[in-house]
């Protein structure tokens, strides 16, 4: 199997990086998919520091590979979290919803890769200029928080922008798209949606049914108006919060559906009324299958691909 | 300097200039994300050839605290 400049950089087999995706990744996801050969990421999302500490903890305890933490830049113990992940000596951190210059010193002396999520070629030149290591070039075909430009053009775009790797995430479910980002310039792929409904995803049951029972159309955009944009798959509350969206409701009024609504999703098993977060992928995506079968699958796929000519 | 700077804000954040003055907020007023603020530091830094390192964009929040910025780093 060929390795790209992402598996020395993070030492791992596979440049295949697990999305870091709020509540559903946890130890449990993350180790499974570094055990894989990939890397595994914890998401800290809101949580308080201490949380992150013992998410940190207990993936070591399940494996000995490298794997990282997701850092949501806008979360309320971002700070406590960046000191946490420097004490611990994660080995990778990828950061979302803004911008992690003043963290970076702090992580550099830990030895940490730093990884910022970027959704524009303006932050991907600033986060390569403040000393990232790599930046994720995140398509608005990604579940979640997303941005405006899609993986096809804002890839090869970032990648004429800068001069460290780049990995593509947003729409990347198997070997075809990872072929695909690798001709677009990109060293790894980021995937979200497809380990969503991996065997050692703790999502509820229902979260992953609906995944799997989506097509291609069945995810939407919501809180554009508001300049947060979120994909999650369609039931009762994006239904909800379109139509209010629509008719000028205001901020608190379009936040109160929201509000707890990615747990509904996740631990209730809420498909109405949760926020279903997956990327337009979910389409696509048939099965529930182990993380080694998914990046495996993955892997040959896209080896078979790229070494096709025509 | 504040005309230029008004004059890159506008082109920037596509508003009018008669829409920007020094104290106008970039965000609650322009309705910049954080996205438009990032092209707006790196059109900063190419007018100004200064650099902006990214932990200081956090003070760029009006037209007036650029300026101000600026002065600080020897530029008016």
């Amino acid at each position: 199997m060929k390795k790209t400049e992402i598996c020395d950089l993070f030492g791992i087999k596979y440049p295949v990086i697990q999305g870091g995706m709020a509540w559903v990744a946890e130890h449990n996801l993350a180790a499974a998919v570094s055990n894989a050969g990939g890397l595994g990421i914890i998401a800290a999302a809101n949580a308080p520091c201490e949380y992150v500490r013992d998410e940190i903890r207990k993936t070591r305890e399940m494996t000995d590979r490298p794997f990282g933490v997701n850092i949501m830049l806008l979360s309320p113990h971002a700070e406590a979290v960046a000191r946490v992940v420097a004490e611990e000596k994660v080995p990778v951190v990828t950061t979302g919803a803004g911008n992690p210059g003043i963290y970076m010193r702090q992580w550099k002396e830990a030895g940490i890769r730093v990884v910022p999520v970027v959704a524009s070629v303006a932050l991907a030149k600033l986060m390569q200029r403040a000393g990232a290591d790599a930046v994720v070039a995140e398509g608005c075909e990604s579940g979640g928080h997303i941005g405006e430009s899609t993986t096809m053009t804002l890839v090869p775009q970032v990648v004429d922008a800068v001069s460290i790797p780049v990995i593509a995430a947003g729409g990347i479910a198997d070997g075809r798209g990872f072929a695909a980002a690798r001709m677009l310039g990109a060293q790894a792929v980021q995937i979200g949606t497809r380990f969503v409904v991996s065997k050692e995803c703790i999502v509820h049951p229902r979260y992953k049914q609906q995944i799997l029972r989506a097509k291609d159309i069945d995810s939407v955009v919501t809180g554009r108006s508001g300049g947060h944009p979120v994909r999650a798959l369609r039931n009762k509350m994006t239904r909800e919060y379109l139509r209010r969206e629509q008719n000028g409701y205001s901020f608190e009024e379009l936040e109160s559906l929201t509000v707890g609504a990615l747990r509904k999703a996740v631990v209730d098993g809420d498909v109405d009324y949760g926020t279903l977060m997956a990327g337009q992928i979910a389409g696509m995506i048939e099965e529930e299958s182990t993380c080694r079968e998914i990046i495996e699958g993955i892997m040959t796929e896209a080896e078979h691909l790229l070494n096709q000519t025509w | 300097m504040l005309e230029k700077l008004i004059e890159i804000v506008a082109e920037q954040l596509h508003v009018e200039e008669s829409e920007v003055k020094p104290e106008t907020d970039f965000k609650a007023d322009l309705r910049a994300d954080s996205l438009d603020l990032f092209e707006l530091v790196m059109a900063l830094e190419e007018e100004y050839d200064v650099e902006i390192p990214t932990e200081d964009l956090e003070k760029l929040t009006t037209v007036q605290a650029v300026i101000e910025y600026l002065k600080q780093k020897g530029i008016e």
